[in-house]
């Protein structure tokens, strides 16, 4: 029976993967390793997995992670550098613009100083907790100006991180083109933009295989080592696509029957 | 040539170097925090130093590098010195001791360590130097609010080394522990096995390390050497060598650009 490793946190495990583990428990030997309570010691990790497969993206999670590329060649999904781009929105929007995928412009500004453009949204430059988009919009003379409550927070909150603000050029869109990468299969769906409707999944509708969109879908999923992904477009009035998102840690619980079309591929990835 | 700094100050060893460049008749533009702004403006430079390793430098460094704008040192390595766990496995990679290290929640740590595990040092992840490291005797010296993931070493107890490298210059000083690079420091003669570690760096990393230093404890119980701190561009205040660490690393740097 095919060994699997879930490395996870306590907020995807309780919230997240119920029939995923249910369904894989069926089929595999299952072993959890738990951030809020594994003690990672880098001369005494023992795994005999034959893949892993990680559901959050703390530090702790990086670490277990890097350490099993460097000291095993046990396969992991996602692999490190592909959570560690994905969870960077200016890193990945440099390395994907590099590969030729449209991102929208971007820019890193310290505190006090403009972006380039005049519509933008600011958001948080490491998306590495769990937690939710909250928009705060502003209008000023035509202009839109969205900010991501955490990316304040990060900059102005009690825990200020850091002076900086990650801008990024805001594309008006009337859909937000939503893709899961699982493997070689692309799935297509699209949704009203959470600032048009807050519940996404009110408007959510399956569409037709996009080839453009498959492109860059794949594209992206090689040049960041993704193996399970979702990302997010935009269109923009001239019908051009801009990658706006891209996610390690997919809720594939959107798919239909998206719990067992993972399991099934990890377990393929295994016995390759 | 129009050259771009990467610093988080415009003294000290940053401003010997623009000085030196300006006299050489180059044009230098240093980026601090307070004016670097990191997006397709900065690819005006012919090319970049990278004296700080803060994160938004580091930024700056990875956008430039994709962007085909040469940086030096080199970003990725920079980071990876910075980083403590990848410079665990970098070292581990190039066949040099670093101590072993462990990582959980506070609660965890209160639950599975045993008093034979002590002493350990806790460090940030990202840093070098001796900001936020602390030496552990107990798990009660641990700051009980803390709520993060805490990453901590296992201390090795010795005498501790501050080892600059300029090329084939090396400058070996006896350091107080967990003390910085700036304190009062005593030169001596680089003992081999030590010329042995810094030749091993120097291999494995190749032009990625023209200059740099190695902070290095030499085990009480084993004589056995433990690398623990890195550093890609340090003040070199302690420099005590022949040579002058301003006009070597700028012509080192110059003369990598050119090449």
């Amino acid at each position: 029976m095919t060994k699997i490793g879930i490395i996870i946190d306590n907020y995807h495990l309780n919230s997240k993967v119920a029939e995923f583990l249910k369904y894989l428990k069926t089929i595999s030997e299952i072993r959890l390793y738990i951030e809020e309570s594994y003690l990672f010691s880098s001369e005494d990790v023992k795994c005999d997995e034959d893949i892993f497969f990680v559901k959050a993206k703390g530090p702790l999670i990086l670490s277990l992670v890097k350490h099993i590329e460097e000291l095993t060649s046990i396969p992991v999904i996602n692999s490190y550098k592909a959570i560690c781009l994905a969870i960077n929105r200016f890193l990945n929007s440099t390395y994907l613009r590099k590969a030729g995928i449209p991102v929208p412009d971007f820019s890193l500004n310290p505190e006090g100083i403009s972006p380039p453009f005049e519509d933008y949204i600011i958001k948080n430059i490491v998306d590495q907790k769990n937690y939710k988009f909250k928009p705060i919009i502003k209008k000023h003379h035509n202009h839109l100006m969205v900010a991501d409550e955490r990316a304040l927070n990060e900059v102005n909150g009690t825990k200020e991180q850091y002076k900086y603000k990650y801008y990024q050029k805001f594309i008006k869109s009337e859909w937000e083109y939503k893709l899961y990468g699982i493997g070689e299969e692309v799935y297509y769906y699209k949704q009203k933009p959470v600032l048009i409707n807050p519940n996404k999944l009110e408007t959510r509708q399956e569409i037709p295989e996009n080839s453009e969109l498959k492109e860059y879908c794949l594209k992206a999923m090689e040049i960041m080592n993704l193996k399970i992904t979702s990302l997010d477009f935009h269109k923009s009035n001239e019908n051009e696509f801009f990658l706006t998102d891209i996610n390690s840690t997919p809720n594939f619980n959107y798919i239909k029957d998206g719990h067992k079309v993972v399991a099934d591929f990890l377990i393929d990835y295994a016995k390759k | 040539m129009k050259i771009g700094i990467l610093s988080k100050r415009t003294n000290m060893f940053t401003g010997k170097i623009t000085q030196f460049y300006e006299q050489s008749g180059h044009t230098v533009s240093v980026f601090t925090l307070e004016n670097l702004v990191i997006n397709e403006e900065l690819l005006k430079n012919d090319f970049y130093i990278l004296k700080s390793k803060g994160l938004f430098f580091l930024y700056a460094g990875f956008f430039l590098d994709e962007n085909n704008v040469k940086v030096l040192p080199d970003p990725y390595t920079s980071f990876m010195q910075k980083h403590r766990i990848h410079s665990h496995y970098l070292l581990r990679r190039t066949g040099l001791l670093t101590p072993d290290f462990y990582m959980a929640s506070l609660e965890t740590f209160r639950n599975q360590l045993v008093l034979s595990d002590f002493p350990l040092i806790i460090k940030p992840i990202m840093g070098s130097g001796n900001r936020g490291v602390k030496k552990i005797n107990s798990i009660d010296d641990l700051d009980s609010d803390n709520n993060e993931i805490l990453y901590m070493e296992k201390f090795i107890t010795g005498e501790h080394y501050n080892v600059y490298f300029i090329a084939d210059q090396i400058c070996t000083l006896v350091k107080p522990p967990l003390a910085n690079e700036h304190v009062e420091m005593e030169m001596i003669t680089t003992p081999n096995d030590i010329l042995r570690i810094i030749k091993k760096w120097r291999n494995y990393l190749g032009e990625k390390a023209l200059f740099g230093h190695l902070d290095i404890v030499r085990e009480e119980k084993t004589n056995s050497l433990f690398v623990v701190d890195l550093g890609s561009f340090p003040e070199f205040s302690n420099w005590k060598c022949e040579v002058s660490p301003v006009e070597k690393i700028c012509n080192l740097i110059l003369n990598h650009v050119v090449k």
